[in-house]
């Protein structure tokens, strides 16, 4: 059962491969670590280097996904020392986390946070490995409806729980199911939304889409932080640098409860590491505060959130590699940099694929160890990073997005392109949109619009067949109780208080 | 009815909802395989997209934080960087556009004269010898340089 993960660390061992699951770490612990640019941003503008340099699919996953997790580690860094969220994940990161810096504790929060988020993403890593394979036997039996109904499913269960606003996180992703839907349709070689230009006939292409939504809009971005000079505040002194043997042990409660919380999470599509870290945050809170420490600087408070959103990032990756749907935007990029490769995952990736399945399940092994590895001794070099100015870190981002886009076709129009998609999620930022639903539509659309005409051609037109088999059906049933739900409970408690 | 942001945007969303659709139904296929077609799926989004956008124009939410006047014109300002970076990039070359969009974003975001003049010398330099001669990517290299080098 286990032959893919032997076949993974005989894949993951190469000395290539060893290499770029070392870089990624180190990559993505800068990157985490650098405000402003998260695991999306770094792996965006990574990803067309490692196109470029002829990588392998599996070397270049590794690499990916290495940087992916290493960024989960390098957001706590600015949310500990500066109560400034790295990225999304770590929001939680800050309640206890800066108070503890304040307290003087800065280096053993660090360390701590190092530990639990090792502790969390090897429970998750675990259970990843469990649990793919016997879910892609599963999912071997899913026709074209199944798949299309799992995939509205996601987008349910992606409105509910991601973002502020439902309405937009919707809307977000209908457009970019509608940018995907630019170029030529597969099916009979009609041109739709091409406007007559050529250079659109195959599509906005992934990587200009990826560059220019994320970097150069969070280019617009950084420029209202520009002159908040020492707004950020100055970097506390770390104090000592180890976490002591006993503080760990008094947060292994949290840390286990919380990966296991953050694995479920991560699993579930379209919930990423920042539901895993607040729902574990709360939970926690919940169960073992009860001199009412949290918030000002209890270990717990930062041992569960780091725990959980590394479990959740790796978490992720089981419907990623399963069923081809992503768990988080930042997967949702990772499918999209598979698909470069002509590799759609799902459940035939185990058998078809498996030193890619296996390889990137073995690297995740390796590079958690080389994280905590990283990060326990160099907290203090890592924690330097933040102190990089922005007129160095915008023009190096620019650098990056150009001529990550140019090497693809050597051509201008695709830049141009790069800088509209960057106003345009610019002015989605502005109006409180979040980002990963446009690309969860973006790379999912496609699959979804495959996998519906498929069906009805099996049906032979009738809309019936959506919904036919059990699992479809359920599947539908979820949905709109995922909809629906968060509407309905509210006015359920009230009419029950109301009652009594 | 109180003009906010999400009013304006969910009405432009309507806007082009009703413009995909528009496009979709004028789609002329020739012929198609399955029953479905390539027109289906755009219309049944634009149907969504223009529900979901008349929720926002109905209940908008929170007109959040728009930037004021001097962010309003170093945001063109960064814009328009970018853009001379982008038509520039091939016909001077990457060493010499580069150089001038580092110093001008550098300047934007507030570094000194100095600082920003280093920090685009290194950068186009040592960019250019990093994905020319490491990575093995071809940039524009600026042929008409070549007699005054």
């Amino acid at each position: 059962m286990f032959d893919f993960l032997i076949q993974g660390f005989g894949v993951a061992l190469s000395p290539l491969n060893l290499g770029l699951a070392f870089l990624g770490a180190l990559l993505g612990t800068l990157f985490g670590a650098l405000p402003g640019i998260g695991p999306i941003n770094g792996i965006a503008i990574l990803m067309p280097l490692a196109y470029t340099l002829g990588l392998p699919a599996e070397s270049a996953l590794i690499l990916l996904a290495g940087i992916y997790t290493g960024a989960e580690y390098g957001g706590r860094m600015s949310s500990i020392l500066l109560n400034v969220p790295g990225d999304a994940g770590a929001v939680m990161t800050t309640l206890d986390g800066h108070p503890l810096a304040k307290q003087g504790l800065a280096g053993p929060a660090l360390g701590l946070s190092a530990v639990s988020s090792f502790v969390g993403a090897t429970l998750a890593i675990l259970g990843l490995t469990l649990f793919a394979p016997l879910l892609a036997e599963v999912a071997v039996m899913f026709g074209p409806a199944e798949f299309f109904a799992l995939m509205v499913f996601a987008f349910a269960s992606m409105s509910v729980m991601m973002g502020k606003d439902p309405t937009k996180t919707a809307i977000g992703a209908v457009l970019g199911v509608l940018i995907g839907t630019v170029g030529v349709d597969s099916g009979t070689g009609v041109l739709r939304y091409t406007f007559g230009m050529p250079e659109l006939y195959d599509g906005i292409d992934f990587v200009v889409m990826i560059i220019g939504l994320f970097a150069i809009s969070e280019i617009l971005l950084m420029l209202e932080h520009a002159n908040r000079k020492d707004a950020d505040g100055d970097i506390p002194p770390l104090g000592r640098v180890f976490v002591t043997l006993k503080e760990v042990l008094y947060c292994k409660g949290a840390m286990l409860r919380s990966g296991l919380i953050g694995f479920i999470i991560g699993v579930l599509p379209g919930t990423g590491a920042s539901v895993a870290g607040a729902v574990s945050y709360t939970t926690e809170k919940r169960l073992s505060d009860k001199e009412g420490t949290f918030g000002s600087g209890d270990m717990r408070g930062l041992a569960a959130p780091e725990s959980a959103n590394n479990a959740a990032a790796a978490g992720s990756f089981v419907p990623m590699l399963t069923l081809g749907i992503p768990g988080s935007g930042t997967t949702a990029v990772l499918l999209g940099a598979l698909m470069l490769y002509n590799i759609t995952p799902g459940p035939m990736m185990f058998s078809e694929r498996p030193e890619v399945a296996g390889g990137l399940i073995a690297s995740l092994y390796i590079g958690n160890l080389v994280l905590l590895a990283l990060n326990l001794p160099l907290a203090g070099v890592f924690a330097r990073v933040l102190t990089i100015p922005r007129w160095v870190l915008v023009p190096g981002i620019a650098i990056l997005a150009f001529v990550g886009v140019y090497q693809l076709h050597s051509d201008l129009t695709a830049i141009y392109l790069m800088l509209i998609i960057g106003v345009f999620g610019y002015l989605l930022r502005k109006l409180g949109f979040s980002l990963a639903p446009v690309i969860l539509g973006y790379v999912l659309g496609g699959l979804m619009e495959q996998n519906l005409r498929r069906a009805l051609s099996i049906s032979g037109g009738e809309v019936e067949i959506l919904w036919r088999s059990g699992i479809s059906l359920g599947l539908w049933i979820a949905a709109a109780a995922l909809l629906v739900l968060p509407w309905l409970l509210p006015k359920m408690m009230k009419a029950r208080l109301g009652r009594a | 009815m109180k003009l906010a942001a999400d009013r304006v945007l969910g009405l432009c969303l309507i806007g082009l909802a009703a413009f995909v659709a528009v496009q979709a139904v004028r789609l002329h296929v020739p012929f198609s395989y399955d029953p479905v077609g390539p027109k289906a799926f755009p219309l049944i989004l634009a149907i969504l997209l223009a529900a979901l956008s008349l929720v926002l124009v109905l209940k908008p939410g929170s007109n959040g934080h728009w930037p004021d006047r001097s962010l309003a014109v170093k945001l063109l300002a960064v814009l328009a960087a970018l853009l001379v970076y982008a038509l520039l990039f091939t016909r001077l070359g990457f060493v010499v556009t580069t150089l001038l969009a580092a110093v001008a974003l550098a300047r934007i975001f507030a570094a000194p004269w100095g600082k920003a003049l280093l920090t685009g010398v290194l950068m186009a330099v040592g960019s250019y010898y990093l994905f020319t001669a490491g990575l093995g990517i071809s940039l524009p290299s600026g042929e008409w340089l070549r007699p005054f080098i």
